[in-house]
């Protein structure tokens, strides 16, 4: 069990600097929400670049600008993802120039084996079976590492190796159909996830709606779960629908309230992505590490508040068309 | 040559890729042009196709244009906005999903794919990474690919394979832990690619118009063989030309190539 500090049914509610410094340490594994253009914890990811908390592990399934601008920010030892860039809108550039610099690491999944491993972590299990990943490199890496007589490329005919690398696949037969190759995944507990989600209450119950990609199994997996919400709404209000609660407060540890905290990204039923900000990012994390500690110093470090970002990056008329184009389409 | 046709190669690629879209298949498509494919399809002979979006987006009825599988016009009138776990797993892994749509920097010999990193004499190029590729390749019973056709991104052997096509080939998908019941159609700018039966390996099917196996050979880092019966890709019927153009990607996003069939070949 681990230590607590506050009771699970406290109210959690506090600022983003406040859930930050409490909850995400250096060194820690940081759970990634969002994929894409969609619902990136882009404030909360933020605050940490405000604080400058580095030597991170950031893990997901799909993993966007958020991660894209921890990278930037020097802040990032080591990625494990199924991927990492923003469809139409390119790469992730800091990512894959510090692959390709060798400043950072990478441990390359697929999306279902990502979540294969947050599902594991989330049932209190060491690991869990898939059968993807079987004949591509993505297992080969893995089966390098193995020790001699482990895992082969005979497709697994031999028990596994007492100690696989921790954060890699192994290869069995499947124990009631011997000869039939099965991927086993080690489970994997973020020390905190951060997701930025539609609406939850003083406690956390959370409620996502819309898509909701690797999220719920990656919250329940995690040590802590930082939410930044787009409304507070009463307690009384999630128990008059608690078939809507996405994730109970019991896995929350704090809520910051923050409307349009996954701009430029976008929210389901609140506001739609912004294509011209997203191009911005992009046109600075291509420009190369100059470019994206500019754009950071203007959007992150000279704003004290998520709010002054907003106002800086968008200004109130244009977030108030991104949710008239999000409301005419839901 | 044929006169101007009115139509340029990638619209061509594109309703080519939908022709192989079978009405009430189930198809697992990412953003681009897999999904004006896919939405083309659903809008003129497969009106019963199942779409299904790996952010856990199930059977929506696609506005135009959507840019990522987060965007919310690949959700509108979905049945249901679900979890990546649900598409997957719980569809994909599960094997209820008929045909995936998969893109990649290179397709070998074998129709493996690469979207992770490239390796050349200058050093290493980072790709995305497999994304739900893998289980799509994994899972599904037919691979669907457009891409360019270009020497570079069909080698003889991927740097890394990402997603797995028949890896070395005939019985190679089964030992290695996977359905041997796979296809894979390869619709490029000069001919559509299909694996051999016997061999497993890529082979030429058909033709685009004016082009010839000399130069689809040109341009493959392999020498693939021709089926028998090899003919030209048929050109478009206008009405579903006119669907493409006002329905699918009217503020041509992704169909964005002028160059007409007819036209000289860079």
């Amino acid at each position: 069990m681990q230590p607590r500090t506050t009771p699970r049914q406290a109210e959690k509610v506090m600022t983003a600097a406040e859930a930050v410094s409490r909850f995400v340490r250096p060194g820690s594994t940081v759970g990634m929400g969002g994929q894409n253009i969609g619902r990136c914890p882009v404030a909360l990811a933020h605050e940490i670049i405000r604080q400058r908390i580095g030597e991170l592990t950031v893990v997901g399934c799909n993993l966007s600008i958020s991660m894209d601008q921890l990278v930037g920010a020097g802040l990032v030892r080591r990625t494990i993802c199924g991927s990492g860039n923003l469809e139409r809108f390119g790469t992730t550039f800091c990512w894959r120039r510090a692959i390709e610099d060798g400043t950072l690491e990478v441990e390359d999944y697929s999306h279902l084996a990502m979540v294969t491993r947050f599902l594991a972590g989330e049932m209190g299990v060491p690991f869990m079976p898939t059968r993807s990943l079987l004949g591509s490199d993505l297992l080969r890496a893995a089966e390098k590492v193995a020790p001699a007589g482990g895992l082969g490329g005979t497709a697994g005919r031999t028990a596994p190796p007492t100690t696989p690398h921790p954060d890699r696949p192994v290869v069995i037969d499947n124990p009631w159909n011997p000869g039939e190759p099965v991927v086993l995944v080690p489970a994997l507990r973020p020390d905190v996830s951060i997701v930025h989600v539609q609406r939850a209450d003083a406690v956390g119950n959370v409620v996502i709606e819309g898509f909701a990609t690797h999220e719920p199994e990656m919250m329940r997996a995690s040590r802590h779960v930082v939410v930044s919400c787009e409304e507070l709404v009463p307690n009384d209000e999630i128990r008059a629908h608690p078939e809507q609660t996405t994730v109970p407060f019991v896995h929350v540890s704090a809520v910051v309230v923050q409307p349009f905290g996954a701009y430029p990204t976008s929210t389901y039923r609140y506001y739609d992505y912004d294509p011209v900000h997203v191009a911005a990012y992009q046109a600075a994390a291509r420009g190369g590490a100059g470019a994206v500690r500019e754009y950071l110093r203007a959007h992150v470090w000279q704003c004290a508040r998520f709010d002054d970002y907003l106002q800086r990056a968008a200004g109130r008329e244009r977030l108030e068309a991104l949710r008239r184009a999000m409301q005419e389409m839901v | 040559m044929p006169a101007p046709p009115g139509y340029s190669r990638q619209e061509l690629m594109v309703i080519e890729a939908a022709r192989h879209v079978r009405d009430g298949d189930v198809v697992f498509v990412g953003t681009g042009l897999p999904l004006l494919a896919a939405t083309l399809a659903q809008r003129t002979h497969a009106p019963n196709v199942v779409c299904v979006i790996e952010s856990g987006v199930i059977a929506p009825r696609v506005r135009p244009t959507p840019v990522s599988v987060s965007d919310p016009k690949v959700m509108y009138r979905a049945v249901r906005l679900g979890t990546l776990r649900e598409v997957l797993g719980c569809l994909l892994q599960r094997g209820l999903v008929d045909l995936g749509f998969l893109g990649g920097a290179q397709i070998d010999r074998y129709g493996n794919i690469n979207s992770t990193v490239i390796h050349s004499p200058g050093g290493m190029k980072r790709l995305p990474g497999s994304g739900g590729g893998n289980d799509m390749a994994s899972h599904c019973r037919r691979l669907l690919v457009i891409t360019r056709h270009e020497r570079r991104r069909f080698p003889e052997r991927c740097d890394y394979i990402t997603s797995p096509g028949f890896l070395d080939g005939p019985g190679a998908r089964e030992r290695a832990g996977l359905s041997g019941d796979f296809g894979i159609t390869v619709v490029t700018d000069l001919a559509v690619l299909e694996n051999d039966p016997e061999t497993c390996a890529l082979r030429i099917a058909q033709l685009m118009p004016g082009i010839t196996v000399d130069a689809v050979r040109a341009q493959t880092g392999f020498a693939p063989g021709v089926a028998p019966g090899v003919r030209e890709v048929a050109p478009p019927a206008p009405e579903v030309l006119g669907v493409l153009r006002d329905e699918v990607d009217p503020d041509r996003v992704y169909l964005r190539e002028d160059e007409s069939v007819s036209a000289a070949r860079r």
